[in-house]
């Protein structure tokens, strides 16, 4: 019966974790008994060992024969799958040529300058050109309109004007119309009246 | 070991792709491991030869369906102690329930006859693993023999790893008791 903290079967066949492995070789070398019981499995590990190898009697071999080789599909398969760095190859193969196709065949972007790179100055100065921009552009809208406005404004004052200025124009003429009428009647009774008056002399002689 | 490892995988895949030479080279590496495991669950040389040769010919038919090529070694014990309790199961006679045992003897007697260990202790051996059930000396093959680990040795018989243990270590006892009155030699392999 072993006193061994751990079975000292697996100690001899080292199959215990480290540590216990080492408490047991610490009990050992303190231990006559469990001493004793290992040079007996060494002993009858060495008796079994006398027990030689032999010489195989004929060599095994085979020769290359079709009917145990896979076909030229299987071979070419297993070629592909049974090395990492063949299929590394062809997987990196495919892809470039999936590059070179969708390179070939997308439509070309139009040129743009690169993206500069964004820092906080540039930012801050982007924003200001921005907002400049726009107050410019507000800017210029408000006056056009105001001018436009102011404009039409003006088109319609002469066009008033010219209206009213057409009307006294046209009032005028008729006043004047009518104090021609007026002298020229006054006239003309002046004129019938010293033509009475003449006669009336003449009658008198 | 790394290195080995990496190696053994390589080969492997190309094994996979139809390299044959590949294969016989792997083979190479394996094949004195495999027949040494079934000569002695079988105790037979012709046999052990014969499985031998079927074991590395499945393995070649079914090596697309070894997902891991690092646990390869278990892999390929576990086709081994398969095709031997196959054979078990056939020649096994009608109706007999008893445990597996190897069917001849004859290799007891003549394994070993190598110098360094004396052909008394080797015999001793021999007998003391016959006194073994079928799975208590499998488990003492693969672990003191074949250097697997106990999870290993676990997914090549299918069995849990405390059953294993168990196995290994009741074996282990029973060894112990036979072999005790036999004179070990000092020097000998480390553990694996």
């Amino acid at each position: 019966m072993s006193c061994s903290p751990f079975d000292l079967r697996d100690y001899y066949f080292k199959d215990l974790a480290e540590n216990d492995r080492r408490l047991t070789e610490v009990h050992v070398k303190t231990c006559a008994h469990c001493r004793e019981e290992l040079d007996r499995l060494r002993g009858t590990e060495t008796a079994l060992l006398a027990l030689p190898d032999e010489e195989i009697p004929q060599r095994i071999g085979f020769v290359s024969d079709p009917v145990f080789q896979p076909s030229a599909f299987r071979r070419g398969w297993d070629a592909l799958w049974g090395s990492a760095a063949r299929l590394g190859f062809v997987s990196a193969a495919m892809l470039s040529a999936a590059l070179v196709v969708f390179s070939l065949t997308r439509p070309v972007p139009p040129s743009s300058a690169p993206a500069p790179a964004i820092t906080q100055t540039a930012l801050q100065a982007k924003i200001e050109a921005d907002f400049s921009n726009r107050l410019d552009d507000a800017v210029a809208k408000a006056v056009a309109a105001s001018e436009a406005r102011q404009s039409s404004k003006t088109q319609e004052l002469l066009a008033a004007s010219d209206r009213h200025h057409a009307l006294e124009t046209q009032a005028m003429m008729v006043r004047v119309q009518e104090y021609l009428d007026v002298e020229k009647k006054h006239l003309n009774t002046l004129i019938l009246a010293s033509n009475d008056a003449h006669s009336a002399s003449g009658e008198v002689r | 070991m790394i290195f080995r490892a990496v190696e053994d995988a390589d080969l492997i895949r190309k094994a996979c792709r139809g390299d044959v030479e590949a294969y016989n080279l792997l083979i190479s590496r394996w094949e004195r491991r495999v027949y040494n495991y079934l000569l002695r669950i079988v105790a037979n040389r012709e046999d052990a030869l014969d499985l031998s040769q079927d074991v590395f010919l499945k393995a070649y038919q079914n090596l697309r369906k070894l997902d891991d090529p690092a646990r390869f070694a278990p892999w390929l014990y576990r086709i081994a102690h398969n095709e031997a309790y196959s054979l078990f199961r056939k020649r096994r006679p009608e109706g007999e329930t008893e445990e597996l045992q190897p069917e001849t003897l004859e290799g007891a007697a003549t394994l070993g006859g190598n110098a360094v260990f004396p052909v008394e202790l080797t015999l001793a051996v021999s007998s003391a693993l016959r006194k073994l059930t079928a799975d208590q000396r499998e488990t003492v093959i693969l672990k003191i023999y074949q250097g697997f680990k106990f999870e290993e040795i676990a997914e090549i018989v299918a069995a849990p790893v405390s059953t294993v243990k168990s196995r290994l270590y009741t074996a282990l006892d029973l060894l112990k008791t036979e072999l005790a009155p036999v004179k070990t030699p000092t020097k000998a392999r480390g553990v694996s």
